[in-house]
């Protein structure tokens, strides 16, 4: 089996029905899926599969022989986030993290579509997602402000080689 | 104080968008061993036989451990504060919860360890159960704990949270009305989306670093440290990084017994919970059963509260005394009552262990605190912002455990709803401040208790 994730080919050695979680998680080191719940009702794990978000924890991997993968270490890296990163940065829509992943992918694939800022229709989009830090509203905020383009496209969020960071917080990590 | 009113980054949020952040799942350690455990089917039971010697023959299995294995099997979060343990490690003689861990196997990987956990051989001896906290008093209840059916050690071996203030006889000869009411808040489960998960990794100097979800590092240092019968130096704790706690991941779940596994079977270990077991075996919030029958006069001062709290610990205390004491304290609310009459019980039951969860012990009376003014209110015919505002904490009041308020905010947060909600109120409220007591607001009953803010 072949697989295609974030540009890159992968020969897989997992057995057939291992389900494409395990896949990345275990034999190719990408951890941004994650194991919520491994039974399709967390969202934590969704992956883009041909760029629409899917769980990957009920995907074997011998159904996605020559597909092509997209995790969220594939979709902008910290020099240079993505919009819906930056959007999610910005408007702080990340609490612990966990859950972060999935939402920032199915968001992706969101406005990929078309998907506009109306507040409702990102619900539906978002809605197999759980957070339970229950940090929806600032989700939404982020994935509305991110579809009407209101993100600030030049921010630079980490400091420069010989630059100081824009405001020095004692005890803050550097 | 560059930051003060600064709008900062978060320090951790570039890793978060960009699937950077290592969680302990994502911590790599190549030849890791797969945890899995024997957990009690039964609610209460005794233990009549365990055997270990099939699944440890199997292949693929590196170590098992079950009580005999624990160097100190007995040892709370709150020991340190000379609180007695009662909850094993694993069980020894009798399980008293269903979930509860009896054996704890590690394998080459989770399915072996499955194989291995099917493969112990455990007899049990049911008992009857017991579930509803308000039957645990009854003689004929079946006994959850050596101890009886609820925790015996505050204070001067009292066994339960007893708070006396004023003269409670006297408020309620006094009264008008008395109101009435029960409110039982039922068990929550955190369900973080990040399941209870531990990395062990056995160093070569003979140190044990755990990379651990807990939200209470050094609690959680502590217990493992005990258990192993170690000194601190011994373990390397690595934290911070929690995929949602609120309030679950301070009980140590995991990392004492990878520990052990780990020095056993000399493996890096991990062990990541199921959601199902994160569900049926993790704690919760306790399920509380609270009284209150409360002094009033017609005109809506609340001259005394009688109140029993029964808290359901499930089968052992862990935080639980600590949370009542915390429950105890906050037992009027965001009120002043000059004469309170409080028991407090930590009741054992055959249900999963509770513990912290979000205002730890103070969530539960606030909504019977909160509820019990509405309904006071509503008796008497009473505005129930008025009645709130009446009673509300004033600079000097004292609380039920004698803590004199220098900072009380609830008549500007009361206020300030009446506000969003255009709620109408008279002058003399609209106008009402935190400052102390004094003219109408200092009637006969509340003038003994007063504080003076500046004497603290």
């Amino acid at each position: 089996m072949k697989l295609a994730v974030n540009g890159v080919e992968h020969e897989l050695s997992s057995p057939p029905l291992t389900p494409l979680l395990y896949v990345l998680r275990e034999e190719l080191g990408i951890t941004s899926p994650k194991a919520g719940c491994q039974q399709g009702g967390c969202g934590s794990c969704t992956v883009l599969v041909g760029g629409e978000p899917r769980r990957s924890c009920l995907l074997p991997a011998a159904a996605l022989d020559g597909a092509e993968i997209t995790t969220l270490e594939g979709l902008g890296s910290p020099e240079a986030l993505s919009p819906i990163q930056t959007a999610f940065h910005e408007r702080y829509a990340a609490q612990c993290g966990f859950c972060t992943s999935g939402m920032v992918l199915a968001a992706h694939a969101y406005l990929e579509g078309g998907g506009g800022s109306e507040r409702e229709s990102i619900q539906d989009a978002l809605a197999g997602h759980i957070c339970r830090c229950t940090g929806y509203v600032k989700i939404i905020d982020a994935v509305s402000a991110a579809a009407g383009g209101d993100i600030t496209s030049n921010q630079r969020w980490l400091p420069q080689p010989g630059e100081e960071a824009p405001v020095e917080v004692p005890g803050a990590p550097a | 104080m560059k930051a003060v009113g600064a709008r900062l980054p978060r320090y951790d949020g570039v890793a978060h968008v960009t699937g950077r952040t290592t969680f302990v799942d994502d911590v790599r350690v190549p030849g890791t061993l797969w945890v899995k455990a024997l957990r009690s089917p039964a609610h209460n039971a005794d233990i009549k036989r365990l055997d270990v010697s099939k699944a440890e023959a199997m292949e693929g299995v590196r170590a098992i451990i079950t009580w005999q294995d624990v160097p100190l099997l007995e040892y709370g979060h709150l020991s340190a504060l000379g609180i007695p343990a009662d909850e094993p490690l694993l069980a020894k003689d009798g399980v008293r919860y269903k979930g509860q861990p009896i054996a704890v196997v590690a394998a080459d990987d989770e399915v072996v360890a499955q194989a291995a956990v099917d493969a112990i051989e455990l007899e049990l001896v049911e008992k009857p159960a017991l579930f509803d906290v308000r039957k645990a008093f009854d003689s004929d209840a079946p006994v959850v704990h050596e101890w009886g059916n609820w925790y015996p050690h505050f204070e001067e071996e009292m066994d339960r949270r007893q708070i006396r203030k004023g003269s409670i006889q006297e408020a309620f000869d006094k009264a008008d009305v008395i109101v009435q009411g029960v409110y039982r808040p039922a068990a929550i489960e955190h369900a973080p989306v990040e399941t209870q998960v531990c990395q062990v990794v056995p160093e070569a100097d003979g140190r044990l670093t755990i990379y651990s979800c807990t939200q209470a590092l050094y609690f959680s240092m502590g217990v493992v440290a005990a258990h192993l019968q170690v000194p601190l130096n011994r373990l390397k704790f690595v934290g911070g990084t929690v995929g949602g706690g609120f309030g679950g991941k301070v009980d140590t779940a995991t990392e004492t017994m990878c520990s052990l596994l780990s020095l056993k079977s000399g493996k890096p270990v991990k062990w990541r919970w199921s959601r199902e077991e994160e569900f049926l075996c993790s704690s919760t919030r306790a399920p509380w059963h609270m009284e209150i029958a409360d002094a009033v006069t017609k005109d809506g001062w609340i001259l005394g509260r009688k109140m029993l709290t029964l808290h359901d610990s499930g089968a052992y205390s862990r935080f639980s005394p600590y949370g009542l004491t915390k429950h105890s304290f906050h037992h009027t609310g965001a009120y002043t009552i000059p004469h309170l009459e409080f028991d407090g019980y930590c009741v054992y039951t055959n249900r999963v262990p509770t513990t912290a969860m979000r205002g730890f012990g103070v969530t539960s009376v606030s909504f019977a605190a909160e509820t019990h003014m509405s309904r006071i209110a509503k008796e008497l015919g009473i505005d129930p912002f008025e009645i709130r505002l009446k009673n509300a904490n004033r600079i000097g009041d004292t609380s039920p455990n004698g803590v004199v308020y220098t900072d009380p905010s609830t008549v500007p947060t009361i206020l300030a709803v009446a506000d969003e909600l255009g709620h109408e109120l008279p002058a003399d409220y609209r106008t009402m401040s935190s400052e102390p007591r004094s003219a109408e607001w200092l009637p006969e009953h509340l003038v003994a208790q007063l504080g003076n803010p500046e004497d603290h």
